[in-house]
């Protein structure tokens, strides 16, 4: 039962309030950065309110089944990781669920659900979409491994995130080493490119193919998907933050420096996706396997030093 | 004697927990493939011969894996080369017979070396006379890899169960195999019964045969990590099905093999349950494509697609089998892969720094295997419709006898997945792994399935209280273009990876691969023709040469004699 609560309270309504909150700083920021207003704090909450009751139009002649279950699958998966993010930190000394292992499968769910989704769609913008998102996925996955390695290795090979943690509470946070620094640096654009944000946002690229694996998608089956999207933008920096920046301690004023801690990463993917343009997906294959490899595999081998 | 007690006599055989439990399931993997043979192979002609071929290779499984004797072992083991030849025959593509014989000559070819792996252990055992040979058994071995002559011979012993696994170097015959036999053959032996065979021995080689040294254990690793990779780049660029799975079956034993090859307890229960579960998806992946084939009559990628509608069971049995082996939790092939990449982080605790090589290895080519699946899923399933497809429209799926097995297997995917601790792992894999298993994360397989179902009713629930019921169906929004009148407009995805494929340093690597620069069989074959072609420059017909090369020969014998 407790896992129930865990999976209610922590995982669907703190997250899907923190994700909606933080997509709002998100498209402030934006606004300000293009000298506009912005929208109100409760406008991310109208926009999925309002889809919801929106009719849903189902492409004839693709499988419903896929269709219909896809955003099921991936906003369930968000929920389910959220949760298990939120009990390891609130309880570093009771690790629950799973371990370091399974956060980064779960982690890959959401795409897969966006991928299944778009090919359900029986539309070829969907297909080319779709293939894009798992594209970006092996692309930024590999530089995604070697840098959530490094705490792993840090902290002497363990796996669960409780005890990660905990390490990092006596050793000081993994971004105080220079190997912590570095594996940070390059969590930045693989979080960017796992919220297909821009200059990753190949998959959905409204002006060339107009969202891609959400084109057919209206309504209900939208509102999931966004809802999906926005709870996101708030697990991977939480993920991020507890790998790297000793995770969110709640106690007293401690909230507020946490909460600091997730502001301040979402703020610098907002600064990062306004002031670049959109590569081609062979670009950023290119990037990911290059460069950003180049820098995780250093950054291990730093934490393999000790440094 | 009576079968009773030829089968009691520890000198012939032995039931311990490894041999009983893969005996239980290849008795299992029989029984299925022979249902669906019946739908498969329905009209073909010597089913006789057929059905005849498939229970001998049951009961020459069944001997190689409890005999404990090793030349009735090899006597088997030999066998199961000689049926899988004759079970590809069966195929009907152009290629059948060169690629039986491809598969005949690496498996043949791998037990001459195990037969050589034998003979130098009994001269190690000390004993001298030639009826020791005859009666070597594999319990009472025990042999330390500290000399040369005992490397060579595990080496050789390791090179036939990695063949019959299909491990590279020796993976060439499976892809061929995959695409010219009958998909119930491939199902049968190189997805299934050919794992469970060739890890079983490399299991029982590893940890009773010989006592593995840390310079062995690393060579393991990198192999099964190479494969792991390089099997799945290949596997993402197919274009035809049966072949795209068979460089699955290839980079699937790398886990296998990972596993084994970290030497720690949990580790090889990874390795060992990998080995179960590849048996049990990939044989799920074949038999439902195949039923996809059957009814399509090709298993050419580009012209299949949108059978979800035509076959929505076959469509989630190959949906969950894909799943599974991609890593996805809560499926059977997560489980196993968590255990090998602990085991991997255990190799770690003792020094060295290579273990982050082979665990990078192994998850990312966990991804490529995702990416691949994608594609088939794509490309079978989902995605706009061919020409084929509209003539399967309205005939459903094939017949009983061929959902029923996947329908089988597909829920055995997510009970192992599910249950991984409490059934399989805790009455099949923990017993037959030597010392005590300790897994240092955590996995709480059912709690997290509970949640995600929570999660998924939960998702449901907003489903309804938005207007799910209000739905309507529309045509396809294609910038406004009508998709049936445009048939260029058709993304079949095929091509999906050519990106990959044309991408810098791999483009290279590609082309060479696809020249069949790096198969074994091929290279052996340009060796031995070469070497043919330049013993045959000496036969001329000319007499006068001849005789002088027989002058040269008698001089030279006479130097040697006289020396």
């Amino acid at each position: 039962m407790i896992y129930l609560l865990y999976l209610l309270v922590y995982g669907f309504l703190a997250t899907a309030a923190l994700g909606l909150f933080l997509s709002w700083v998100d498209r402030k920021v934006t606004a300000r950065v293009q000298y506009r207003v912005g929208p109100p704090l409760l406008q991310p909450l109208y926009d999925v309110v309002k889809l919801m009751g929106k009719e849903n139009l189902i492409p004839a002649g693709a499988s419903r089944l896929a269709f219909v279950s896809a955003p099921l699958i991936g906003f369930s998966s968000v929920v389910v990781v959220s949760a298990l993010l939120w009990s390891n930190n609130l309880n570093p000394s009771q690790s629950f669920m799973g371990d370091w292992i399974v956060v980064i499968y779960l982690l890959t769910i959401p795409s897969i659900s966006i991928i299944m989704g778009g090919f359900a769609s029986k539309n070829p913008l969907a297909s080319l979409g779709a293939s894009r998102e798992m594209k970006l996925l092996i692309a930024y996955e590999l530089p995604f491994i070697l840098a959530a390695l490094v705490p792993v290795i840090n902290s002497g090979g363990s796996l669960r995130l409780g005890e990660i943690l905990t390490w990092q509470a006596e050793a000081g946070a993994t971004a105080t080493n220079l190997s912590g620094i570095i594996a940070l640096l390059v969590m930045i654009p693989t979080i960017q490119a796992k919220l297909a944000l821009v200059p990753f946002d190949i998959p959905e690229a409204e002006t060339e193919i107009v969202e891609g694996p959400m084109v057919e998608y209206s309504g209900t089956g939208l509102a999931l998907f966004k809802l999906m999207k926005n709870m996101l933008l708030f697990v991977i920096p939480f993920f991020a933050t507890i790998l790297f920046l000793d995770g969110i301690t709640f106690q007293g004023i401690h909230i507020l420096w946490g909460a600091l801690k997730i502001v301040v990463l979402v703020a610098l993917v907002t600064v990062i996706r306004n002031t670049n343009p959109r590569v081609r997906i062979d670009q950023a294959l290119r990037f990911f396997w290059g460069p950003v490899t180049l820098l995780a595999v250093a950054a291990v081998v730093l934490a393999y030093l000790g440094l | 004697m009576t079968p009773a007690e030829l089968l009691g006599n520890p000198d012939l055989f032995r039931f311990d927990e490894l041999s009983k439990f893969v005996g239980l399931f290849t008795g299992l993997f029989f029984l299925l493939v022979v249902i669906y043979s019946i739908g498969y192979m329905r009209g073909r002609r010597k089913l006789g011969k057929y059905y005849l071929y498939t229970l001998l290779t049951l009961i020459a499984s069944l001997g190689a894996i409890f005999a404990n004797n090793m030349i009735l072992f090899l006597s088997f083991w030999g066998f199961l080369g000689l049926l899988l030849y004759q079970l590809i025959t069966f195929g009907r593509t152009e290629r059948t017979g060169s690629t039986a014989k491809k598969a005949f000559v690496i498996i043949g070819g791998t037990d001459a070396l195990m037969l050589l792996g034998i003979v130098i252990l009994w001269r190690l055992s000390g004993e001298s006379q030639t009826g020791a040979l005859f009666s070597l058994r594999m319990d009472a071995l025990s042999v330390d890899l500290g000399s040369r002559a005992s490397v060579v011979a595990y080496v050789c012993l390791a090179a036939g169960a990695l063949a019959k696994a299909g491990a590279m170097p020796f993976h060439t015959w499976v892809p061929d195999t995959a695409e010219d036999a009958p998909i119930p053959v491939t199902a049968y032996l190189p997805a299934s019964l050919d794992k469970l065979l060739g890890i079983y021995f490399l299991a029982r080689i590893s940890l009773g045969l010989f006592e593995m040294t840390g310079a062995m254990n690393t060579v393991l690793m990198a192999v099964g990590s190479f494969t792991i990779v390089a099997a799945v780049m290949m596997a993402l660029i197919q274009h035809d099905m049966k072949r795209l799975l068979g460089y699955h079956a290839v980079s699937q034993v790398g886990y296998m093999v990972l596993g084994i090859g970290t030497g720690n307890p949990i580790g090889i229960a990874g390795g060992i349950f990998h080995m179960l579960n590849h048996a049990i998806y990939k044989s799920c992946l074949f038999l439902s494509g195949g039923a996809v084939a059957k009814r399509a009559g090709t298993s050419d990628l580009s012209k299949l697609g949108g059978y979800a509608r035509v076959m929505p069971v076959t469509f989630i049995t190959f949906l969950v089998a894909s799943l599974s082996i991609s890593g996805v939790p809560p499926f059977n092939g997560f489980a196993s892969k968590w255990l090998v990449y602990q085991g991997v982080i255990e190799t770690g605790r003792s020094g060295g720094y290579i273990w982050i090589l082979w665990l990078v290895a192994a998850m990312f080519g966990s991804i490529l295997t995702l990416a691949s699946f994608m594609k088939l899923i794509h490309a079978i399933f989902l995605g706009q419709s061919s020409e084929r497809t509209a003539k399967s429209e309205g005939r459903g799926e094939t017949g009983a006898s061929m959902w029923i097995p996947t329908v089988i297997l597909s829920i055995l995917c997510v009970v192992f997945g599910v249950f991984a601790i409490s059934i399989p792992l805790k009455h099949f894999v923990y017993p037959s792994v030597p010392g005590e298993v300790a897994p240092v994360g955590i996995w709480s397989s059912g709690v997290v399935t509970l949640l995600l179902i929570a999660g998924v009713i939960l998702g449901f629930v907003i489903y309804l209280l938005g207007a799910l019921l209000k739905s309507r169906t529309t045509g396809s929004f294609i910038g406004g273009e009508t998709l049936e009148e445009h048939e260029d407009m058709r993304v079949s995805g095929v091509e999906f990876y050519d990106t990959v494929r044309d991408n810098g340093l791999l483009r290279g690597i590609y082309r060479a691969a696809e020249r069949k620069l790096f198969d074994i069989y091929d290279l052996g074959a340009g060796f031995a023709g070469g070497l043919g072609r330049m013993l045959g420059l000496l036969h001329d017909g000319v007499l006068s040469r001849y005789v002088s090369w027989f002058l040269l020969g008698t001089l030279v014998l006479i130097w040697y004699l006289m020396r």
